[in-house]
């Protein structure tokens, strides 16, 4: 098993590398890697729970949730978050928050990196 | 260095391709950079193609979801999945770039 860090910056609603961020993960996680993924810039879309599920949106709550559960960290910018408007309080269950730092600090000792970046 | 490009476009980006360089290198296509294995403008292969000794990848998923199938695909080009992509991240290649 090897570590599989991911930094994505690309929105939710309006590009297509978040749902490959997401579906590669959880292929990662399938295949017994470790994996940690780093939502930064209009990726923090995913800091805002109760999104709803329409039918031609992406929406990727339901399987972060999944994906949270056997085990994947999922870590939002804080500042790129607050700077959206989503606070303390609006983030699911089991995703953190954290500085830059956090990012930072797993691409150095990660075994592989993908960094995603924005729009 | 093993160096492991996506391509998640059509858009140009051959310029910051072209000053990559890699001892391995491996071009992997996906979302709508999987245009580049089937679209020939002017009857000629995408300049991505062109670039030598690489490795060329397109993800399944992104090609059938816009209506191509392996018939539509460039030779130089192998059709991967997802759990394809993570063996290559983690076994063949050392770093990646997301252009």
């Amino acid at each position: 098993m090897a570590e599989l860090t991911i930094g994505a910056f690309p929105s939710l609603v309006g590009s297509m590398s978040l749902d490959f961020a997401f579906k590669l993960a959880e292929t990662a996680m399938v295949k017994g890697h470790k994996v940690n993924f780093w939502l930064s810039g209009n990726a923090v879309m995913m800091a805002k729970k109760g999104q709803k599920a329409f039918k031609d949106y992406s929406h990727l709550e339901k399987r972060m949730k999944e994906m949270i559960a056997k085990g994947i960290e999922i870590t939002v910018c804080e500042a790129c978050a607050e700077a959206r408007g989503y606070h303390k309080e609006d983030v699911p269950e089991g995703m953190k928050r954290a500085s830059m730092d956090w990012y930072l600090a797993k691409t150095v000792k990660t075994d592989r990196l993908l960094h995603i970046g924005g729009e | 260095m093993k160096l492991a490009v996506f391509f998640s476009d059509w858009r140009r980006t051959e310029e910051t391709f072209d000053r990559l360089k890699a001892d391995k290198l491996g071009v992997i296509l996906v979302e709508n950079g999987i245009y580049h294995a089937v679209v020939r403008e002017g009857g000629k292969e995408s300049p991505v193609l062109s670039k030598a000794g690489a490795t060329f990848y397109a993800l399944t998923d992104d090609v059938e979801t816009r209506g191509f199938t392996a018939a539509n695909i460039s030779s130089k080009v192998k059709l991967v999945s997802y759990a394809d992509i993570v063996d290559l991240i983690m076994n063949d290649y050392e770093k990646t770039a997301w252009l």
